[in-house]
């Protein structure tokens, strides 16, 4: 006889929930919507995203009230985790897709946007990546992280160009397999230790004092090999250039921002307890993902010819600079990666739309790729305020006081050498300088060379541009102008809630 | 309003030249040189206003900035930097005033002005970081000076130029990230405001490898040897108002802060390091002069004598005494008024003839007699006569270098006639001799736009040159204070040894003494 299961509904905490839920029931709507009257608008989705944006939003401003009241709030039979990771992450990821959902704007007509699925698909996902970083339970990360990655693979499929098929191939079967190295290092830890929340694992771990250090290296690796898949850590980096070139430009610059923070919160995470337990080769493996990744990508970029290529590239680069956080470990590290995350969040998702407005359905005789540097060369003269809209981002980028990333880049580097990181500060400086040389180029074309042939007045550059796509820029714009004024509240704000959630 | 002044000068080009944008293209001309005049009329305010008797900052101002992270907006100026602005304001007013036809005039006015604003800011932010901003900074414009008006080369030039420069600074940029943490080590406080660093005393190791850190961001742009290969391609490939700028003010940032960051930051490592780099100064010194007369394209000459004369600079700074960093000081000043005048004068000939070649030059003196003139008045003061104002920047550095060693010093003085050498047989070939080629013989003189930035230039030269006090007094009085802090914080007995006492300022012993922390 099975006695009835009691389990009172306060206790669920289901507040810790609402977040998520917003997003998964506004892409119901729009599929229900559809559902009766098809062929709407899609600025009717556009604004219905935004909508359950915002919503989100407000719900992350009230889960911060509780954050700050009461501290780490568990929820949902302990499978929801409210730390200020957790919102931190998810105040990113919203704001991020809320600046990226009205570049869908464009005058020309792509298929993406058309089709109102990738509405659903875009709420769908950014409802995963919230139950991504809200759990310390590997599972519900899982789930998490699938979610979103299938919305993803698909979004990029509807780009509906030959190369995004490939695209949405390549990572579908990369992500696939990064899936199966998680669920491999999830069941090697449930296997040392019998659970699947991290902290539990993490507890056992110490209080055995590491004895299985073999297996538990073997799970990291696993680990690590899955996550340096999504964030594009080399050498898991293959599919990144790829999909970014196979991806629309305001996608690529999406997948740049998003993905990875969810996928840093998680790393942080499962990585905080490993950095401070010693154990050297675990510190050795992360120092040369990250040096090897910050230098190998940043070369190849060098010799990029499309500026998207190019953007991707440098993406990685700046995933391999902010990895240094993790290794580092410290509170100011981890205040750094997100303080650097929103910096870039800013710059790229601008830099991305530039390339964005200047995209054309037909390639151009003289043009090899999308975006080839050629494309822009002597940008100056015809469309002047684009050039030197693309010139601050890439300045930016560069790490070019006192324009956003700087900050970043400093509080980053400060972080290393206050924890005695001196080499990995040089390296990164090192990277910084490089990098400097292919964003220049990009100046370069725009500013010095002379257009190649048949101008149309600076037409090509500004082409897709409409009034929200303006607007997303000017945001962008602003944010990387004023960034300075901006450090201050941020580094407060943040360095409030990582402190405040023990990392 | 005065109180403000720094601000003020700082960021008035920069809203000038956004409003440029607005501007039409046929009067950009006249706007961008009233603005360059107001903002010289400003700096020549803040002369007056400035008391030359106090050794310490006048007119600070400080706003926070990112106070969790001890970033402040603190702006300062003392004898040192004072006429380091002023040449910065006069040469961008000069530089305007001159500036001969060419493409897209109004994005150069509007780059120049940009360039102005970080020049100044360099000169007077007293927060590294402040500083690193503006330092960064007048990168973009200088990059976007050789790169858009340059010459043939002038993409390479400028990507050399951008990248050899950002990465000595970002090096400099971890060793100012070493020194706040130091700085939060002692005090519990993060702070990267340099005054609050000066009373911060190291041991002998950080210090040694803090300033080496500095020393790359500040060598690569002094140009030191061997960092010195971008610039003869900087200089050959920019524009002449470019090169202009280039030497009169951009190298004189690394210089100004030696004086300013590692001097009294580090005393015992510059003590250390002293013979090194006066040994360093005197390669440059001899090497680049020889590499000068070797040159067949007289802005090539300006160019390598200028790095030449950069090298007494050096010497004068690491001589550690108060004769030497001020006359150091000095010299930035005439090197910045002669070379420049010497950059104008190459671009006077380049503009009529489009060849720097000195070997289609020759006989000019009967051509163009006051354009003779006024290059043998700054070709004398480059070589350092008196009366003129190389010469007492020189032969105080030198008085105080020979205090330190009396071998170097002698090396370092064939440098004024290893000068003199290539100088006068540069002006040989191209002024004197009876050959005139066809081309030159109706080259007209030069002309009243020219006078105008020729002349106020010849007048400073001997004007100092006779009467050096009023610049050098200001000057003597912050470097005494500098000294007499790197002397009370060294620590090594080398260092207390070079370093010499000056007792007569009390004050800065109290204030160094009572807040000594170690740092462990």
């Amino acid at each position: 006889m099975l006695s009835p299961i009691n389990i009172p509904v306060e206790s669920l905490n289901l507040m810790t929930l609402a977040p998520m839920l917003i997003p998964i029931i506004g892409a119901l709507l729009i599929l229900v919507v559809d559902l009766f009257k098809g062929g709407l608008h899609k600025s009717l989705y556009v604004v219905l995203s935004l909508l359950f944006l915002g919503m989100d939003f407000i719900a992350l401003v009230d889960s911060s009230e509780i954050f700050t009241q009461s501290g780490v709030t568990m929820g949902v039979f302990d499978l929801m985790l409210i730390d200020g990771l957790a919102i931190l992450s998810q105040f990113i990821i919203v704001l991020a897709s809320m600046l990226f959902i009205p570049l869908a704007l464009t005058h020309k007509r792509f298929h993406e946007f058309s089709y109102p699925e990738f509405f659903a698909l875009f709420l769908f996902m950014i409802g995963g990546f919230q139950f991504m970083v809200s759990s310390d339970n590997l599972i519900l990360i899982f789930v998490g992280l699938e979610t979103s990655s299938l919305a993803l693979y698909t979004m990029i499929a509807m780009h509906n160009r030959d190369k995004s098929f490939e695209a949405a191939v390549k990572y579908f079967t990369m992500g696939a397999l990064a899936a199966g190295f998680y669920s491999f290092g999830a069941m090697v830890f449930y296997a040392l230790t019998g659970s699947v929340e991290i902290n539990k694992i993490a507890l056992v771990l110490a209080n055995n004092n590491y004895a299985d250090i073999g297996y538990v290296l073997v799970a990291v690796v696993f680990m690590l090999a899955s996550f340096g898949f999504k964030l594009s850590l080399v050498p898991f980096h293959t599919w990144a250039p790829d999909v970014y070139e196979g991806s629309s430009a305001a996608m690529a610059g999406y997948m740049s921002i998003v993905p990875k923070i969810a996928a840093f919160v998680v790393t942080m995470r499962l990585f905080e307890f490993l950095v401070h337990s010693d154990i050297v080769w675990l510190e050795v493996i992360l120092y040369i993902f990250v040096v090897v990744t910050m230098t190998i990508s940043n070369l190849w970029a060098l010799v990029q010819t499309d500026v998207k290529r190019m953007l991707a590239y440098s993406s990685i680069s700046h995933a391999g600079f902010v990895m240094a956080a993790i290794l580092i470990g410290t509170t100011q590290a981890n205040t750094a990666l997100f303080l650097y995350w929103v910096l870039f969040s800013f710059v790229n998702l601008g830099s991305f739309s530039m390339l964005w407005i200047s995209r054309q359905k037909h390639l151009r005789e003289h043009q090899m790729s999308d975006h080839s540097f050629d494309k822009f060369a002597g940008m100056i003269k015809t469309a002047p305020i684009s050039a030197l809209i693309m010139a601050l981002f890439m300045l930016s980028l560069a790490g070019i006081p006192p324009f956003a990333l700087f900050w970043g880049k400093l509080y980053m580097i400060s972080s290393a050498v206050t924890s005695g990181y001196t080499i990995l500060a040089l390296i990164m400086a090192l990277n910084s300088a490089i990098a400097g040389y292919y964003y220049l180029k990009l100046i370069v074309y725009m500013f010095m060379k002379e257009p190649v042939i048949d101008n149309d007045g600076g037409q090509l550059y500004v082409a897709n541009a409409t009034k929200p796509l303006n607007t997303i820029i000017g945001i962008a714009v602003l944010g990387t102008i004023f960034a300075f004024l901006a450090v201050n509240p941020l580094l407060e704000f943040i360095s409030a809630f990582v402190y405040n959630s023990g990392y | 309003m005065i109180d403000h002044i720094l601000s003020i000068l700082i960021f008035f080009p920069a809203l000038a030249g956004i409003l440029g944008f607005m501007i039409q293209k046929e009067s950009i001309r006249a706007f961008g040189v009233s603005v360059s005049i107001v903002e010289f009329a400003l700096s020549l305010w803040l002369w007056f206003a400035f008391d030359g008797n106090v050794s310490g900052m006048q007119f600070m101002e400080q706003l926070p900035l990112v106070p969790a992270y001890g970033i402040n907006y603190i702006l300062g100026v003392d004898g040192i930097s004072l006429f380091i602005i002023i040449l910065a304001s006069f040469f961008t007013m000069i530089g305007i005033a001159s500036l001969t036809d060419t493409p897209n005039v109004k994005n150069m006015i509007i780059t120049l002005l940009f360039l102005q604003m970080t020049m100044i800011g360099v000169f007077a932010a007293l927060d590294a970081i402040v500083f690193y901003v503006f330092w960064e900074l007048s990168l973009v414009p200088m990059v976007y000076i050789i790169g858009a008006w340059g010459g043939p080369l002038r993409v390479y030039a400028s990507i050399k130029f951008f990248l050899y420069t950002f990465a000595g600074s970002l090096v400099m940029l971890v060793g100012m990230l070493f020194m706040a943490f130091f700085y939060y080590q002692a005090t519990g406080v993060w702070s990267f405001a340099l005054l609050d660093w000066y009373r911060l005393i190291l041991p002998e190791t950080f210090q040694l490898w803090l300033f080496a850190a500095f020393f790359i961001g500040f060598a690569i742009k002094v140009p030191m040897f061997p960092f010195h290969t971008w610039l003869p391609y900087a200089h050959g490939q920019a524009p002449t108002i470019g090169s202009v700028i280039l030497a009169a003010i951009l190298l004189k940032m690394g210089t100004y802060a030696f004086i300013r960051f590692s001097l009294p930051l580090f005393p015992d490592a510059s003590a250390f390091f002293m013979v090194p780099i006066a040994i360093i100064a005197i390669i440059m010194i001899i090497y680049t002069a020889m590499v000068a007369y070797a040159q067949e394209d007289i802005k090539q000459v300006v160019a390598y004598s200028s790095i030449s004369h950069m090298g007494v600079i050096i010497l004068g700074t690491f001589a550690l005494n108060v004769e030497g960093i001020s006359g150091s000081i000095f010299l930035m000043i005439a090197h910045g008024v002669v070379s420049g005048a010497l950059f104008l004068l190459v671009g006077v000939i380049y503009d009529r003839r489009h060849t720097k070649m000195m070997s289609e030059f020759g006989g000019l003196a009967n051509v163009m007699p006051r354009y003779a003139t006024i290059f043998g008045i700054m070709l004398m003061a480059s070589v350092g006569m008196p009366l003129t104002i190389n010469f007492v920047g020189e032969f105080l550095s030198l008085l105080g270098f020979y205090q330190q060693s009396h071998m170097l010093t002698l090396l370092a003085g064939t440098a004024i006639i290893v000068g003199a050498i290539y100088m006068l047989s540069a002006y040989k070939k191209m002024f004197f001799g009876n050959e005139i080629k066809e081309e030159n013989k109706n080259l007209p003189d030069v002309n009243k736009r020219e006078l105008i930035a020729l002349i106020p230039l010849s007048v400073i030269t001997i004007w100092l040159g006779v009467y050096p006090k009023p610049v050098l007094e200001p000057i003597d009085n912050s470097v005494k204070a500098i000294v007499q802090l790197m002397h009370n914080k060294s620590q090594t007995d080398l260092a207390k040894e070079r370093i010499p006492n000056l007792v007569e300022s009390k004050e800065i012993v109290i204030a160094a003494k009572s807040s000594i922390k170690e740092v462990h």
